[in-house]
């Protein structure tokens, strides 16, 4: 066949596409001498309006796999990344895709993720009859760990197999407790009055403040409200009044109205009572619906606060380097470096071990084990060992109260204030304290 | 059939009436055992957020009750108008700089008043060409048309408030004064301490008064004015209003821009009252005016403003006495008691006569 003069060319176009399409590999170093690639799996809600949850957190895991220099033993390591955010939001369906995707794709031989509680229900049972190890750096419902009496779904649902989900936060069922004990000890409320909105996790986490504080000695009053229909709390508050409350906990969301009772308080004359709540308050919409009563008012998180622990300063001094964008460090960080830091331990260990990355079941299977034998791992949060359900040992509450702040330390951009350019905007969540169950 | 007709009608009759006089004289009872055994500040507290609850769900009721009374359409829309008109009202307060952040000033006032008057109107206009389009065109058409469409009518405008506001909840400037006034000192405070017996606040003052303002004024309309007697002749008989010469179409809008305007008002009440406002708020505040209306009478304007007024003493009573989880499941359960026992309300129906 004659080659002419122009299919020449095209074939010596075509050749150097294909070299540099060989050449170029994802992250992490190139070639010359790696023994191929290994993968930590990510699923997040990344786009729209959950950007400013997911990316952060993403960028936890990039840190990681960039502090082991990209590479494990001489194999390569990356971040495969998935996004389960549709419209803006998380969603499930997106999450199952997702890590179908990934248990698909043959170097990836752990996550870290999802993010939020419900896309784990869904995700467990995909990824445990698979054996991919799951680290979520953010998930607080106690039933995805936990058979506790008041859960909807309950662990043993979710596995056919060994355990392969692990988190590195701590449950809602520890945040009631918390606040129960901080109120009481702390604030020295002997009596208080208890609202939930009849969510499963306002009520959740309402009934485990109650028993704890009534367990501290405390006595309460207990109501519930629909927010559909509910606008006026008065009544309510009026009977805390007569009942000699001096304090009120709140079970619920800042979206099912649970801080627009704190709106009213200050027109009964109790604007100065504590108002207290778990995460569902720790946000702008809360100390904004607080209207002027917004200080006085407090919530747990379920997890450490990373700005609290010193020797996580240097590592988030560093992070900052190497992530320079003003949103680019959040709330969750620092525990999805710490997961996939664990996860890079437990890699390394089965490599070590004799494991083959290229027989991928067996190797997510070492991998697997070895996250589920976690002890005692330094982290920057603290030390982590896993129990048998995969919750870990750092069981740790921390605790917010809203402060009035300078517009300079608002501007700073790391706190939760009221919105900006609106009346609360100077008031902010600040760190307080924290609980540590597990110690 | 015809035995459950008779039990129909022996239960609504005046077997229905003497068992749900005697609800209201158990209720009477219940309200003395507890202000004696609560004491009176308590009891005092309670009926006045009752009253001031109960004063903007009348002001809703009242538009209800005019409609159903003229055209027997329960209009479904209708507390979505009256949150549209506190959605106007932050509108137009923020192009006078009154936005979410403002306080309590003297100079608020006459811009306040200004803006609701402005609202008012407004609001009266929306609802007038609600009529002429979703519900003029089905008004020989069976009932459940019309009826229908009012529902769609309220997911549109609901929707429309979505859009423009999203769905959170916004914050309404604080432009009533917070003062508070203590009257008649005693030891009426828990375990015996000095306590005020009566503790309001001009905001209570605000709600009670301007509520009484436009009940009186919208009664002195009806009766007084020419278009209220039209309204009045329309609503008893449209085919005979009709031949004496009433313009039924005008008489018609007119009474949907009057239940609208006072909609708006009740609804810039709310709102510098709660301070808070959300698209979706209209929904549930709609169907409790509307057991209001029935309560006290469809079609009855008094009956109106007095069902207001006792389910917002009910429902307060309900929340601090027995069980803020069952407000809902009580004010329905009163709505199908009067359905079956005194389906004409307490003062009795006002619908256009067969």
């Amino acid at each position: 066949m004659r080659v002419t003069r122009l299919g020449r060319a095209a074939a010596i176009v075509a050749l150097g596409l294909v070299a540099v399409a060989c050449g170029g590999s994802t992250s992490g170093s190139g070639s010359g001498g790696s023994k191929g690639t290994i993968s930590i799996g990510v699923d997040l809600p990344e786009s729209g309006a959950s950007s400013s949850s997911g990316l952060p957190t993403l960028n936890g895991v990039k840190y990681a796999v960039q502090k082991a220099g990209g590479s494990i033993d001489g194999w390569t390591l990356t971040v495969e990344n998935r996004d389960d955010a549709v419209g803006g939001s998380y969603n499930t369906d997106k999450g199952v895709q997702n890590v179908t995707d990934l248990i698909g794709t043959n170097t990836v031989v752990a996550m870290v993720g999802p993010f939020n509680s419900a896309v784990a229900q869904a995700e467990i049972p995909i990824t445990n009859v698979a054996g991919l190890t799951m680290i979520s750096p953010s998930n607080t419902n106690p039933c995805l760990t936990k058979d506790l009496s008041t859960c909807a779904f309950h662990p043993q649902d979710l596995r056919k197999k060994a355990n392969n989900y692990f988190r590195v936060v701590a449950t809602d069922d520890l945040q009631g407790p918390a606040m129960a004990d901080y109120a009481y000890n702390t604030l020295g409320i002997k009596t208080i009055g208890i609202m939930d909105e009849k969510s499963v996790y306002g009520v959740g986490i309402a009934d485990a403040f109650q028993a704890q504080f009534v367990k501290d000695g405390g006595k309460y009053q207990r109501q519930s409200f629909d927010p559909k229909t509910t606008t006026d709390w008065r009544a309510i508050l009026q009977g805390f009044k007569d009942f000699g409350a001096t304090g009120i906990y709140m079970g619920g969301t800042d979206d099912q109205k649970a801080c627009q009772p704190r709106g009213q308080m200050n027109a009964l004359g109790i604007g100065s009572w504590p108002y207290l709540g778990g995460d569902g308050l720790t946000t702008s919409q809360c100390i904004d619906d607080a209207a002027d009563s917004a200080l006085g008012l407090s919530a747990t998180t379920a997890g450490a606060d990373a700005s609290q622990i010193p020797s996580a300063a240097g590592v988030i001094t560093d992070f900052k380097k190497s992530f320079t964008g003003a949103n680019d460090y959040g709330a969750y960080t620092m525990t999805a470096y710490d997961a996939a830091n664990i996860e890079i331990a437990a890699i390394k260990k089965a490599i070590d071990g004799g494991a083959n990355p290229k027989s991928i079941n067996a190797f997510r299977e070492a991998v697997r084990n070895n996250v589920s034998h976690t002890t005692n791992f330094p982290g920057v949060l603290g030390s982590t060992t896993f129990d048998a359900n995969g919750d870990t040992s750092q069981k740790i509450i921390s605790i917010f109260a809203v402060k009035q702040e300078t517009q300079s330390r608002v501007a700073v951009g790391d706190l939760t204030c009221g919105k900006a350019g609106g009346p609360n905007a100077l008031y902010c969540f600040e760190w307080t304290k924290q609980v540590n169950f597990g110690a | 059939m015809e035995r459950f007709q008779r039990l129909r009608a022996t239960l609504s009759g005046d077997l229905g009436s003497t068992l749900f006089l005697l609800l209201g004289v158990l209720g009477v009872l219940w309200v003395i055992y507890l202000t004696i055994e609560q004491g009176p500040r308590s009891m005092i507290a309670v009926l006045i957020i009752g009253l001031t609850d109960g004063a903007i769900y009348a002001l809703i009721a009242l538009g209800y009750t005019m409609v159903y009374g003229i055209i027997e359409l329960i209009n479904f829309a209708h507390g979505d108008v009256f949150t549209l008109g506190a959605f106007f009202a932050l509108a137009i307060l923020g192009l006078f700089k009154l936005g979410p952040g403002a306080n309590y000033t003297l100079a608020a006032i006459p811009i306040l008043i200004f803006v609701t008057v402005v609202v008012m109107a407004l609001n009266g206009l929306v609802n007038i060409a609600i009529e002429r389009i979703a519900y003029r065109p089905l008004r020989n058409a069976p009932r459940l048309a019309p009826l229908i469409t009012a529902i769609g009518m309220s997911f549109l405008v609901e929707g429309a408030m979505y859009l423009w506001r999203g769905p959170v909840d916004l914050r309404f400037p604080d432009l009533i004064s917070e003062n508070r006034y203590e009257l008649f000192y005693g030891n009426f405070g828990p375990q015996g301490k000095v306590a005020p017996l009566i503790d309001l606040g001009v905001k209570d003052i605000m709600v009670v008064v301007a509520s009484v303002f436009l009940v009186v004024m919208l009664s002195l309309f009806i009766s007084r004015t020419k278009l209220g007697k039209a309204m009045r002749a329309t609503a008893q008989d449209r085919d005979a209003a009709a031949l004496m010469g009433i313009d039924i179409n005008r008489t018609i809008s007119a009474t949907f821009f009057i239940g609208a305007a006072l909609a708006g008002a009740g609804g810039i009440i709310y709102a510098l009252y709660f301070n808070s406002i959300r698209f979706d708020l209209g929904f549930s505040a709609g169907l409790v005016a509307f057991t209001a209306a029935v309560l006290g009478g469809i079609g009855n304007i008094e009956g109106a403003a007095l069902g207001g007024l006792l389910i917002g003493v009910i429902r307060a009573l309900n929340d601090r006495y027995f069980s803020a989880s069952w407000s809902d499941v009580v004010i329905f359960a009163i709505l199908i008691l009067v359905l079956v026992f005194r389906p004409t309300g307490l003062l009795g129906m006002q619908v256009p006569e067969k």
